[in-house]
């Protein structure tokens, strides 16, 4: 059993206004008769409206309850089909759903369901407020899910910390005919190298030095090449190992165009030896060695007083073969990009460079990882882009209408202390990078 | 010996998910379910549906072969169990072989209990609880002019409603004052029976036949009031009994069915039993209950499985809550949780002669503790969860009566984001 | 840069030696082509540059068929030569000085990897003061890192050790990189004449190439290398212990696999060479002088003229100073009442040099006083002449009879 598409809901856009229920109604019945939608908003605008739709459960109860064999959950699509043929009207199935999932439709006198619309729900693009969304990330997680984990079982990261996630997943994709380089940071500490003489994956793995992954890849890369074996290169890098002591030989690296698939995680900072600044922590950020504090002299410590190094631009200055910009928000971007630089990585250098929300470092709730990543994009501090020398430098996920910095900010406790100026600084720099980065796509693409 | 790590015996809701759930955490083990029907997996709750022809006998299997040869189970049809050695774990079925287990589930299910009415056994009548009882109803209700069904529960109101709908002359016997006692209330309960009584039958509630006999037409049965009825079809649907005939001198403890605990685990080790042959603890009461409802038998089903494969994930049981729904000429009845209301409990009703809408709600401390409806449709689910829950409905409660279908959604829907 | 050929093949043995006419830097880079190495990593300081620049032009004109690394600094250059040889390749490097104290981070740690490279330091003062001159000073400095380091006296000898060389990092017992030492400007830029081995004589010595049986990134066989180890629990310092104690193995293993190859080495091409330490006129004499590098040319000199005015002087010459050679010093050292020590570098905990500190150890287990003193000199390209070994010899002479010095004497001084 794999992932499947879902409907996705989110409450705080919905204002009740209907229309995924008349546009259900009338694909499903021929009516306007919303009583009759088989996605039915409940609630009021006091309270906040609230969903009642089949989940398409992987345990459906309502499968179990049915005395007629009339439902049954479709493998292949993820759907749960009723069978107007064996139905026998019994109800018994609307006692079994604790979603109201599935419910008498008084027009026909049958049970009715949500039945995806063969893919394409009718309701989510009826909805004018983006409250609806066909999640389709499935394909991707099923596609991944067929091939082998090459992590072992039981990775030591915090709790919340999505960098499991992205190894996983990355070496999931770039597979078994790699050498892993993880250097010093998060990744080996969570145990990719092992602990005395026990392994954390099943490629060949080693933990260069912080400062010459890039070179002892090149290394390898190229005595692999020299025998006429395809064997991937591939470092999980820290910002803090590449962007400030390790960036000689990532920069040296990519200049040779050395065939390497080199990912930083950008945690934007040394997070696993305690949370210190790296160049990559923004402008402002708490760390343990840019702490807020009175300071002296009337002139309060408070944070970064720096902005950060764009690394992923600066590797753009190096024509790699190709350079991205991705989030774990965005799963699907960074697949396709992931591809991407797997392919380019056979010619030359290919550079993927993740945000990554650290919950620990960062300080906020363990559950709140993937909305901090989020956010990070809605408000333009970070940008998902992709450059290789032929099309230049494109935006793959503009965001138009971005939501103020501070929607961002508030999210974490780095920033607790920011002042008035500080924020405003920061929400120049946003603007600053955006204009920056968009002059460099049009530039390239002119 | 044959021999096999889990036996499942019964093919019904609950065994079927046993089933399910041991191959949820054991892939491997051997797994063989006996079951003495002929017939692959089906639900007895369909079969009124075989009777009135609604469904194909032959469409409404709840899995094929191609399922249990997937799942690596041995399937044993037309194989009754006749005793259980719980001393030396084996199995002794009807041929006198015997199957050694390690662990064994006993959904057994029920069998109709036919009342000791003199004369019953001269006459012939028919029962509901089998694939093969029901074709031959359903060939038998062709034929009927006049038939008389004893016991108003819902499988004889079922019947009775497909000989109505057949054209016969249909009277319904019941000794207890109302139709569909314990299901429904009296409210409801007038709703059926003017239902019934509309289309042309005759309802007698607190009759008891005293005498059967057989006659020119069939059966000729007395009532206690003297009153002497013809019927060309009888139907005996006075209630069932758990069919645990083959512990009989075990150890393992019996009242109205089968003891288990919260994890269906029987007195004695190895032994759990589920579904309709299983007495365990009620969600209202502490004490066991025979609670012989589809949702429960796949619930404690479920339970029994995920414990004998010894699945961490297993909960305890939270007790059985009663769930019901009938179809009945065109309208609907839904009930919900307890019926009983308790010392500082709350009733509200809400009745609607001119749709025939009916609701009815019993509160304890602000919490639901039932719910019935007739042509009023509410998410049985979602109550259920309430109750199970105990959800505090007090601040919403007026909204909740008025409309408990969208109060009841919007209320799960807050539950579980 | 084409190397001319002096003479006709060699007629005696072996059959197919040509001779040609080198600097030491070129003497290297024939060497490492005829050791046929897969990988070589660049990156260019003086005085080594001219050594990169010769292999690069062999790689250049085909004459030797690796993957040339020019890599942006010595950091890397290492660095790459460690993921090479974790793929399986035979590697080789050269460095000096300034950049030798850069690689630091991946020079101690390819001992512990076991990675046998081989890399030439072209050996160069320390700075500062500011210098680009010859010296002992970078490779003294890391001498206690786990790598094997001989040090040659001549261009012959800078060529046929760098093909020994890599023959000792690969041998089973041994698994550790090898430096080859040739002295900044009078071995790297003087020009000698050399027999060149033949290719297949050099590839029958070699024999397979077998680099990375033990330890590898190799997907056919995945491993983990370098976990974390050590702390204070578990199997950790118990597997630290292990790995460590290994790495002293393989030096002292190294002692006796240098002078198997020494000898199978004059087997096959007729030269010999001291493996680990020399002995210069020793028998008979009552003292002797100590040396490394290319300065014990001339103080075979001196001390055949101070023999010829009848001083009962000889000579110890160190060939493999990391491992130190204890058990073969002891031998040489028991020969004698007096030692005069000179070294190229500068011992800055002890005021002497650190040849002389290393030798202190091994006159204690002599189980006998002699009377020594240190000499320093030829730091940052000065010359250590006939004249300054007269000197050395008659101090040393002069232990016989007079206390010895505790301050060290700085042969260059007043030049």
């Amino acid at each position: 059993m794999g992932a499947y598409n879902t409907i996705a809901f989110d409450a705080e856009k919905c204002d009740g206004c209907g229309d995924c229920m008349t546009a259900c109604a009338t694909a499903k019945t021929g009516t306007t008769e919303i009583s009759r939608s088989r996605i039915q908003i409940a609630g009021n605008a006091a309270e906040g409206f609230e969903l009642a739709l089949c989940r398409q459960c992987g345990d459906p109860k309502c499968v179990t309850v049915c005395p007629a064999g009339a439902l049954g959950k479709d493998y292949a699509s993820g759907v749960i089909d009723w069978d107007g043929g064996k139905c026998v009207d019994c109800l018994l199935c609307t006692v079994g759903c604790a979603y109201a999932g599935i419910a008498l439709d008084a027009g026909t006198g049958h049970v009715a369901k949500c039945d995806m619309c063969d893919g394409a729900p009718a309701c989510v693009p009826a909805c004018p407020h983006g409250a609806l969304k066909l999640v389709t990330t499935s394909r991707i997680y099923n596609e991944v899910g067929n091939w082998e984990d090459l992590f072992a079982p039981g990775l030591a990261g915090c709790q919340g910390c999505n960098t499991e996630l992205l190894m996983r997943h990355t070496l999931r994709r770039v597979g078994p005919e790699t050498v892993l380089a993880t250097p010093p940071g998060c990744v080996p500490g969570m145990g990719s190298v092992g602990f005395n003489g026990t392994t954390g994956t099943k490629v060949p793995v080693f933990h260069p030095l912080l400062t010459n992954t890039a070179a002892m890849l090149a290394g390898i890369k190229r005595q692999y090449k020299r025998v006429g074996r395809e064997v991937n290169a591939l470092a999980i890098a820290g910002d803090g190992g590449a962007s400030d002591v390790g960036f000689q030989s990532l920069s040296g690296a990519a200049e040779r165009n050395e065939q390497i698939l080199f990912m930083v995680v950008d945690n934007e900072g040394y997070m696993n030896t305690g949370m210190q600044r790296s160049s990559c922590t923004p402008y402002g950020a708490w760390t343990s060695t840019t702490p807020v504090g009175q300071g002296s002299g009337g002139m309060p410590s408070q944070g970064k007083t720096q902005d950060a190094k764009n690394l992923p631009l600066i590797m753009v200055n190096h024509r790699c073969e190709y350079v991205a910009t991705a989030s774990t928000a965005y799963m699907e971007d960074l697949y396709d990009k992931l591809d991407k630089a797997i392919q380019a990585s056979k010619r030359g250098f290919a550079y993927l460079h993740v945000y990554s929300p650290c919950t620990t470092g960062w300080r906020f709730p363990t559950d709140q990882n993937m909305e901090v990543a989020r956010k990070a994009v809605e408000t333009n501090f970070v940008m998902l882009w992709e450059y290789n020398p032929r099309d230049g430098l494109q935006f793959t996920r503009p965001v138009d209408q971005p939501l103020p910095v501070t929607e961002y900010l508030k999210a974490m406790g780095r920033f607790r202390h920011l002042s008035p100026d500080q924020i405003s600084h920061i929400q120049g720099k946003v603007v600053e990078n955006l204009a920056f980065v968009k002059q460099m796509a049009q530039r390239q693409s002119a | 010996m044959e021999q096999t790590k889990y036996l499942v015996v019964g093919s019904s809701h609950a065994a079927l998910e046993a089933v399910t759930a041991i191959r949820m955490h054991d892939t491997e083990g051997s797994l063989m379910l006996l079951t003495r029907d002929p017939h692959l997996p089906y639900s007895p709750t369909v079969l009124p549906y075989v009777v009135s022809g609604r469904s194909a006998p032959d469409a409404i299997f709840l899995r094929d072969e191609k399922f249990f040869a997937r799942q690596k189970v041995q399937l044993k049809r037309g194989t009754a169990l006749k005793a259980l050695h719980v001393e030396r774990n084996a199995a002794e079925l009807a041929d006198g072989s015997e199957i050694a287990y390690e662990k064994v589930l006993l959904a057994t299910g029920a069998s109709p209990a036919i009342p000791p009415i003199p004369g019953i056994d001269t006459v012939s009548y028919h029962v509901l609880r089998t694939l093969d009882d029901a074709t031959k109803l359903n060939a038998a209700i062709k034929q009927s002019k006049q038939a008389v069904v004893l016991g108003a529960g819902l499988v004889g109101m079922h019947a009775a409603e497909n000989l109505v709908k057949a054209g016969a002359r249909v009277t319904i016997v019941e000794m207890a004052k109302q139709l569909t006692d314990g299901y429904f209330d009296t409210t409801a309960a007038g709703l059926i029976e003017k239902a019934f009584t509309d289309n042309g039958a005759t309802i007698l509630t607190g009759s008891r036949v005293v005498k059967l006999e057989p006659s020119a037409v069939g059966a000729k049965l007395t009532l206690e009031n003297g009153t002497a009825l013809e019927a060309d079809l009888l139907l005996v649907a006075t209630g069932v009994r758990p069919n645990m005939d083959f512990l009989a001198g075990s150890r393992v403890e019996q009242d109205k069915g089968i003891l288990v605990g919260d994890s269906m685990q029987t007195s004695v080790a190895n032994v759990w039993s589920a579904g309709d042959c299983a007495q365990a603890r009620g969600f209202f009461t502490d004490a066991k209950v025979m609670n012989a409802i589809l949702p429960d038998a796949a619930e404690q089903g479920r339970i029994a499985g995920m414990a004998m494969a010894g699945d961490p994930g297993l909960k305890a049981y939270p007790g059985g809550v009663p769930l019901n729904t009938y179809h009945f000429f065109g309208r609907h009845a839904i009930s919900v949780g307890s019926s009983r209301v308790p010392e500082g409990g709350e009733v509200v009703t809400r009745f609607d002669e001119a749709s025939g809408r009916y609701l009815k709600a019993i509160f304890k401390d602000g919490c639901l503790l039932g719910i019935y409806g007739v042509n009023e449709f509410f998410d049985g689910g979602v109550m259920c969860q309430l109750i199970l829950r105990r959800v505090d409905l007090s601040a919403v409660k007026e909204r909740f009566l008025a409309n408990p279908l969208a109060t009841g959604r919007e209320l799960m829907s807050k539950l579980w984001r | 840069m084409t190397t001319a050929i002096l003479e006709t093949p060699n007629p005696t043995k072996p059959a197919k030696q040509k001779v040609v006419l080198c600097e030491g830097n070129e003497a290297a880079a024939l060497g490492v082509a005829l050791a046929r190495p897969d990988m070589v990593a660049v990156y260019p300081i003086t005085p080594q540059s001219s050594l990169v620049e010769h292999v690069a032009k062999l790689i250049a004109d085909g004459r030797m068929d690796a993957d040339i690394v020019d890599a942006e600094g010595e950091h890397s250059v290492l660095s790459v030569l460690q993921g090479g040889a974790l793929a399986g390749a035979r590697t080789y490097t050269a460095t000096c000085g300034p950049g030798l104290a850069f690689m630091f981070e991946p020079y101690f740690r390819t001992s512990g990897m076991r990675l046998p490279i081989v890399m030439s330091i072209v050996t160069r003062d320390g700075i500062t003061p500011q210098s680009v001159w010859g010296g002992h000073q970078d490779a003294m400095t890391v001498r206690e890192v786990g790598w094997v380091q001989v040090y040659c006296e001549t261009v012959q000898e800078v060529l046929d050790t760098t093909i020994m060389a890599f023959k000792i990092a690969e041998h089973h017992d041994v698994m550790l990189p090898v430096n080859v030492c040739l002295d900044g400007n009078y071995l790297s830029y003087g020009t000698s004449r050399v027999e060149l081995p033949d290719q297949a004589e050099v590839d029958a010595f070699m024999g397979v190439k077998d680099v990375n049986w033990h330890v590898a990134l190799d997907p056919l066989r995945p491993m983990a290398v370098d976990p974390l180890t050590g702390g204070s629990g578990g199997k950790g310092p118990s597997t630290f212990v292990r790995y460590r104690k290994g790495q002293c193995r393989g030096m002292q293993n190294s002692l006796r696999v240098i002078e198997e190859i020494h000898e199978e080495w004059a087997q096959r091409f007729g030269r010999r060479f001291a493996p680990l330490v020399e002995e210069y006129r020793l028998d008979g004499a009552d003292y002797a002088i100590m040396t490394l590098g290319s300065m014990t040319g001339a103080a075979k000199d001196a001390v055949d003229e101070a023999r010829d005015a009848g001083k009962k002087v000889g000579l110890i010459k160190i060939k493999t100073f990391s491992p130190f050679p204890v058990e073969a010093l002891l031998k040489s050292l028991d020969k004698v009442q007096a030692l005069g020590v000179v070294d190229r570098s500068v011992g800055f905990r002890w005021n002497c040099g650190p040849m002389y500190q290393e030798t202190m150890g091994v006159l204690y287990r002599l189980g006998r006083h002699i009377p020594s003193m240190s000499f320093i000199g030829g730091l940052a390209g000065a010359d250590i002449t006939v004249g300054h070994f007269h000197r050395v010899i008659d101090a040393t002479e002069g232990l016989l009879t007079n206390p010895a010095p505790i301050e060290p004497v700085w042969l260059n001084e007043k030049d």
